[in-house]
């Protein structure tokens, strides 16, 4: 009786499982289930021992048959609810179950920094023979403790990221690999000491090096909160999660145009699930992750010991797999990294299978381009490039060209003028220094450089005209005049009730103040226009990838409507565009994100315009100037694709900087979220023009996500500046200047005009 | 002593102030979309970052600068006639009936009770730059005053001199001064609380938040 | 001429002189004022002639004013002196904004040019005008600064200046921010330094300045008035603005410049006055100067002038050369009205020729402050305000004589300018201390203390003008 009571509480447990997964949708199945269990309720009194267990067992049976059923009509918006059900497995699950020993050290329960992040030393033990191997892994994940309240579900804070890439380092050190589990619906939005973004960015910027292998595990990987743990060698996703640029609620939200909490109707969310293309099945096809994990009908529970057993299994394997494809075993490797494994491997039982998990130097300098080349190839081709393969394939051999001309330029013939200059220098500051000695006790230093001169010769030098080079004295006047400069009217600035400005007359604000408020300082914000055609020497912008054109990926409902309305009222095909140009004839690189294209949120298209421009500077030696007119963050109709160029151009930021470049970033108006947290925010020289806000997430998500109000100037670039997310806080008139400055003051050892 | 019952019957025999609301510039006026008894309210929000009720745009330059309600209260009169007129730096345009709330009641009665440094002759008053930083970080009732300490800007007829405290030690309860307004000679720019009178403060809060109703 | 309507946008005796302008020229006008202002002489004159009148929030904001400027359908703004008068930003709006109007001053252009110090010195060069000698343009080489630096220094070694001072001032700089002396040569190099990282982090502009220090001097100034050709500026002589105040402000402005009639100098007086006279016009034919103007120099003791700056706007002491001046037959000159004139496009009518000059004159400014204590501002309530009428004194004044007057905080706190006329220098000086005598002005503050003034100061600096 005890057993068929217990068996009948399972059953109604998975019956009210089916109902939060499916939140009360009109399911026949679910109908007929509910009614058999209600009549077997109704009726177990009167039966017999021996009939209440094979009435159990039937109903065992066909609640295990319609769950798999079930699990075949499930939309994108039930695995949501399925990954965020306080049933769903969560990392200390997956601790006990696949590792064989391990000790959490990222603090302990609710004692700890961030209790949504969990570190943990681990170790999986394998056979080979009689002996057995021990092999240690550093565990990084989010924690969601099956709704326990403190672990804030799975939402991890700055500091929480900045746990994981602590340790991350530690792992590197002593050389054993890291398997990230990404449990989160999306970073902590606040901005602190670091400020979400910062931090994320900071990660990324890391990992892109990190010299150890990585293996990810996705469960629910939220945009930004993920992307802090996710970027590895290999991404492994289970059967029934999603993996997204936002949550189905934030699209909805956007997309239905909301404002202050309103909630969008449950249509639209599940629809916007649906376009968001979020399941592992769809990850897969669009190449974005490298394998899919099944789970059981239903999603994996704590109790699915069959499915950790393949769960350890895979990660094993796949731990093999980036370390094999290191070692110079060409063969081995070559057979491992093909997309379709040979028969040999497709059995590959990883108990059996002894791989060291440690690397020689050398093999992790692989490991680190391998990595790069791989997030170099993701989304590759979703954009449009009308060029035929023959002007590609020009575009490459000019690259190459450059390549060599560049290495001769540079390392073979500009590394010995260097050292030859520095030789004269030496002498000559020697000869002077002893000439001074010698002479110094009969003459002035001044009269030794400058000699007597008769008087009238001085006072014609100094009462006549003097010659005069007119150079960048243009007297208030700009190349460049925004359009705002024809109205004949007069605008308020915003501060003009906190510190009395009067209002100013837009040809004098829009023209010669260039925007600024002459009394408090205040920045209007200015076309993306006003910085090309001011901040450059005249004429010297050259633009390239123009044809390079955006796109919907995920055939989004609508959406080419709103991207060739963009086109058409923008006059570009991105909302990137990069050039080079020079400032007093140092060329540059430039990169910039136009606000007024679809709020300059980036997808693949701008992802590969950056990163084209990036590995252009590179092979040219060119100093980059990533200059954000503003940013919304990743463009959300683009899916994951979008979200994949977070970790895929902060690696090349990474490639370059490492190779000795220097990248600036100049923030202006309003700069928000994905890029922000990746590859604009790992630079270590990022400037924001006055009155610019930048950050995370905007007010209403932050009071969305934490139910915090935050401050007017929560974004503004006073308070980036005290995070220490920017170095400084720029005058827009000023701009090409200080860009002067930077170009003597800051960056790596291999720029040409260095 | 401070008799804070008597001061309270007093308010509440006109527990309103009628607040004229002038245009603060020359333009052309066109009235928001309010009628007389209208309730209106001030700025609001934790930072007072959502602005008052609009009342009414006079139009200057091309440009349509709205005037705002200042303080919660009702319309009592609106200047209708000057719909559509052109008018000057502060006629007015219509005055609200504001009720007192707990915390200006607070402080009419603090008046009475803090020791009040006067400004000592028609000027504009700011604090010096030390003080000013840090009230700016940590509200005026955080700075501790003594009696020859530097504390104010008095500027008039472009020139400016340093105007020290004088008086007891004591914190910053109350300012009576805004930026960049002149201030008449005899009037109060600062309430001071010495520590003795701290318990008569507190008095007054408890007191005020515990009979005073505000209303709407 | 046509009929014009003249927003007057300006405040007390100027607003008042040109009130009375525009009434004499029969031209219509609109006057504005602020609250504090509400019992000024210059509302209650325009009350009294029926022009317009407007209250404000501010005489400093342009948007006001051009909003007053349409609602009156003025037609043309008199900016007076101080607020706009030297603003090319407000010249250029009130002719370009799409109702436009005459600015009754120089065209912007002018004014910018002439706004800025370095290209005034530069056009001055170009003309053969003397300048302050050191560099004119913004110096961005070491090596080059020295080299300046050292030539200054030997020029003045052997011009006979025992201590030979430097400036070196951000070019970029202005008002007194970024100046600094060098009188030992050996500290050039850490000064310029200084001041070269000063200039950068604070206007990014590393360019600096050099120039010699000139110690002993007299102030001088040519009156120039041209018309909207600019092509025939004429000149209304030279004033002497010596007298000045312990901040630099000026007391007594005195018409000539020199009198080397009656004083000796060490040097040829009438051959120096002749010259900047001169060498103003060659400048204002030069940029084309349209409206009236005044050229400031320095004279140093052994009598070598320099071109300071160009003020490009009507000036307080504009009455003490009008009242020196006449034009043919008619004696006395009203600058303002001129102004006016030729402002709204009339041609100036007469040259040089017909321009003469007699006597001397000499402008007080009157105002409540105490000397003795620099020059520090006293602030109350004026109860009485007298002065005895005299064929030979023109008195401006804003303070009502009738009623008491709350001295406003917020302006410059002249209260009067008294200009007396002589035949010769002794007639004038005898007529200032007499008209001094006369002025009755008596008032106390809120703690009852009586007014402080600076007549005695005025009064012993009589015994002492043109003199050098």
């Amino acid at each position: 009786m005890i057993d068929v009571e217990k068996k009948l509480h399972r059953l109604n447990d998975r019956l009210a499982y089916i109902k939060d997964i499916f939140a009360g949708k009109q399911n026949e199945a679910v109908r007929m289930l509910q009614v058999r269990l209600d009549d077997f309720q109704a009726r177990v009194a009167e039966m017999s021992a021996q009939e209440r267990l094979s009435a159990i067992s039937a109903m065992e049976e066909l609640f295990t048959f319609m769950e798999q059923k079930l699990d075949e009509q499930l939309s994108p918006m039930d695995k949501v609810r399925i990954v965020r059900h306080p049933q769903r497995i969560c990392l200390r699950d997956i601790l006990e179950n696949v590792y064989d020993n391990y000790t959490e050290i990222g603090g302990q329960d609710d004692k700890s920094i961030d209790p949504s992040m969990l570190i943990a030393r681990a170790y999986i033990t394998r056979r080979r023979g009689k002996a057995l191997h021990n092999q240690p892994v550093m565990v990084i994940g989010q924690e969601t403790g099956h709704g326990d309240e403190f672990r804030n579900g799975g939402s991890v804070k700055p500091w929480g990221n900045a746990k994981a890439l602590q340790y991350m380092k530690v792992a590197e050190i002593e050389n054993i690999p890291v398997h990230t589990f990404v449990f989160t619906p999306g970073s902590y939005p606040i901005e602190d000491y670091p400020g979400a973004a910062q931090q994320i960015a900071r990660n990324l910027y890391e990992m892109a090096g990190l010299k150890v292998p990585i293996v990810a595990v996705f469960s629910e990987g939220g945009s930004g909160g993920a992307e802090a743990i996710g970027l590895a060698d290999r991404r492994l996703m289970l059967s029934h999660g999603y993996y997204s640029v936002i949550s189905p609620e934030g699209a909805a939200a956007i997309e239905g145009r909301l404002r202050d909490g309103t909630r969008a109707a449950p249509e639209l969310i599940e629809r916007c699930a649906l376009q968001l293309k979020m399941t592992a099945q769809d990850n897969l096809r669009h190449g974005l992750i490298d394998q899919v994990v099944e789970e059981p009908p239903l999603g994996a529970k704590p109790y699915h010991y069959e499915f950790f057993q393949s769960l350890r299994n895979e990660l094993m394997r796949a731990t093999d797999e980036v370390v094999l494809t290191t070692r110079s075993f060409a063969l081995l490797r070559g057979a491992i990294s093909q997309p379709h494994r040979p028969k040999s491997l497709e059995n590959y039982n990883a108990e059996n299978f002894v791989t060291r998990w440690s690397l020689s130097t050398k093999a992790r300098d692989r490991l680190v381009v391998l990595r790069q080349k791989k997030f170099r190839n993701l989304s590759n081709g979703r954009w449009i490039d009308p060029r035929t393969s023959f002007d590609l394939m020009l575009t490459k051999i000019q690259a190459t060209s450059t390549d060599l001309l560049n290495l001769f330029r540079h390392d073979l013939w500009g590394r010995r003028k260097k050292q030859l200059g520095y030789a004269v220098e030496e002498m000559d500051a020697g000869a002077r220094m002893l000439l001074h000695r010698i002479f110094n006790p009969f003459f002035s230093f001044t009269r030794e450089l400058f000699g007597t001169k008769p008087r009238a010769k001085i006072a014609e030098e100094l009462t006549t005209l003097s010659s005069w080079e007119e150079d960048g004295s243009k007297n208030g006047t700009w190349s460049y005049i925004s359009s705002k400069a024809k109205e004949d009217r007069a605008v308020t600035c915003p501060n003009a009730a906190k510190y009395g400005c009067l209002d100013l007359w837009a040809p004098d604000l829009f023209g010669e103040f260039a925007g600024v408020c002459t009394h408090c300082g205040y920045h209007f914000p200015m076309g993306y226009k006003w910085f090309m055609y001011n901040v450059f020497d005249p004429g010297s912008i050259r633009e390239f990838n123009q044809e390079i054109e955006a796109t919907n990926p995920l055939n989004w409902d609508g959406f080419d409507a709103k991207l060739e309305q963009a086109k058409q009222k923008t006059g570009l095909k991105s909302g990137c565009i990069t050039f080079e140009a020079s400032i007093n004839n140092t060329r540059m690189c430039v990169a910039l994100l136009a606000a007024s294209f679809r709020g300059g949120s980036v997808g693949v298209a701008e992802g590969e315009k950056f990163l084209s421009a990036i590995e252009r500077a590179q092979r040219k030696r060119l100093p980059v100037l990533a200059y954000v007119h503003g940013t919304a963050g990743i463009r959300i109709q683009e899916g994951t694709n979008g979200v994949i160029q977070m970790p895929r151009c902060t690696i090349g930021v990474r490639r370059y900087i490492d190779a000795g470049g220097l990248y600036l970033v100049v923030y202006d108006t309003n700069s928000y979220a994905g890029p922000v947290a990746s590859f604009l925010g790992c630079s270590p020289y990022q400037f924001a023009i006055r009155s610019t806000n930048l950050g995370f997430a905007g007010r209403g998500v932050i009071k969305e996500t934490t139910g915090l109000d935050i401050p007017p100037d929560y974004h503004d670039a006073e308070k980036a500046l005290s995070r220490g997310h920017i170095q400084g806080i720029w005058d827009r008139r000023d701009i090409r200047a200080n860009l002067q400055q930077a170009l003597v003051t800051m960056g790596g050892r291999n720029l040409y005009y260095k | 002593m401070l008799d804070i019952s008597k001061l309270l019957e007093e308010i509440k025999q006109t527990p309103f102030d009628k607040v004229e609301i002038v245009s603060p510039w020359c333009g052309r006026v066109s009235f928001a979309d309010i009628k007389e008894e209208d309730p209106v309210a001030g700025p609001s929000g934790n930072w007072l970052e959502v602005p008052g009720t609009l009342l009414a745009n006079v139009e200057r330059e091309h440009n349509p600068k709205p005037v705002r309600a200042p303080e919660k209260g009702r319309i009592e009169i609106i200047h209708n006639e000057l719909e559509g007129q052109f008018i000057e730096a502060g006629t007015p345009l219509l005055t609200l009936k504001h009720f007192l709330t707990k915390q200006e009641v607070i402080q009419i009665i603090l008046k009475q009770a803090l020791h009040l440094f006067n400004a000592p002759e028609r000027a504009k008053y700011y604090f010096v730059p030390e003080v000013d930083v840090k009230i700016r970080a940590a509200g005026h009732r955080s700075v501790r005053i003594a009696n020859g300490m530097d504390l104010f800007i008095m500027s008039r007829m472009k020139r400016e001199a340093i105007l020290p405290y004088s008086g007891p030690e004591g914190l910053i309860y109350s300012v009576y001064f805004s930026h960049n307004e002149n201030v008449g000679a005899g009037e109060p720019l600062i309430g001071v609380c010495p520590e003795e009178l701290m318990p008569i403060v507190e008095d007054v809060v408890a007191r005020v938040q515990a009979e005073w109703e505000e209303q709407e | 001429m046509e009929k014009h309507k003249v927003l007057i946008a300006n405040r007390g005796e100027i607003a008042m002189r040109i009130t009375r302008a525009c009434q004499k020229l029969g031209l219509d006008f609109v006057c504005v004022y602020t609250a504090e202002d509400s019992h000024s002489r210059h509302v209650h004159l325009a009350r009294e002639l029926g022009g317009g009148l407007y209250r404000v929030s501010s005489y400093h904001d342009a948007n006001e004013l051009m909003a007053v400027a349409d609602a009156s359908f003025a037609t043309a703004v008199h900016p007076g002196y101080g607020f706009f008068a030297e603003d090319f930003r407000f010249a250029r709006r009130v002719t370009q904004r799409e109702r436009g109007l005459i600015f009754i001053g120089p065209s912007w252009r002018v004014i910018r040019e002439l706004g800025d110090k370095i290209n005034t010195k530069r056009l001055a060069r170009s003309l053969g005008v003397p300048t302050v000698p050191g560099s004119d343009k913004p110096i961005y080489d070491e090596m080059e600064a020295e080299h300046v630096a050292q030539s200054l220094y030997d020029f003045q070694l052997s011009s006979g200046i025992s201590q030979p001072t430097i400036m070196v001032k951000a070019s970029a700089g202005g008002g007194g921010m970024g100046i600094e002396e060098v009188q030992d040569i050996g500290m050039f190099r850490s000064v310029y330094r200084r001041i070269r990282n000063y200039a950068l982090r604070n206007f990014k502009d590393e360019g600096v300045l050099i120039e010699q220090r000139i110690r002993d001097f007299n102030h001088l100034e040519v009156q120039i008035v041209s018309d909207r050709s600019g092509k025939n500026p004429v000149h209304f002589g030279t004033r002497n603005c010596s007298i000045q105040s312990t901040g630099h402000q000026k007391r007594v402005e005195v018409a000539p410049g020199f009198a080397p009639a009656e004083i000796n100098y060490s040097f040829d007086a009438a051959g120096v006055l002749a010259e900047i006279t001169e060498h103003s016009l060659a400048l204002a034919r030069k940029v084309r100067y349209d409206n009236v103007g005044t050229w400031e120099w320095i004279v140093t003791r052994d009598g070598r002038p320099f071109l300071m700056e160009v003020n490009t706007r009507i000036q307080v002491e504009n009455g003490v050369s009008g009242i020196i001046a006449g034009i043919r037959e008619q004696e006395g000159v009203d600058i303002i009205a001129e102004q006016i004139r030729v402002g709204l496009g009339e041609p100036l009518g007469y040259t040089q020729a017909d321009v003469s000059l007699s006597g001397v004159g000499i402008e007080y400014r009157i105002i409540a402050e105490d000397p003795a204590a620099g020059f520090a501002p006293w602030v109350g309530r004026i109860e009485k305000f007298a002065w005895k009428q005299e064929s030979w004194l023109e008195m401006y004044t804003q303070v009502p004589v009738n009623e008491p007057y709350d001295i406003p905080t917020e302006f410059d706190p002249n209260l009067a300018l008294g200009i007396v006329w002589g035949k010769d220098m002794e007639e004038a000086k005898m007529r200032g201390v007499a008209f001094l005598d006369s002025l009755v002005l008596e008032g106390a503050d809120s703690s009852g203390n009586p007014l402080k003034s600076n007549i005695s100061f005025l009064r012993a600096k009589t015994a002492d003008i043109l003199k050098f």
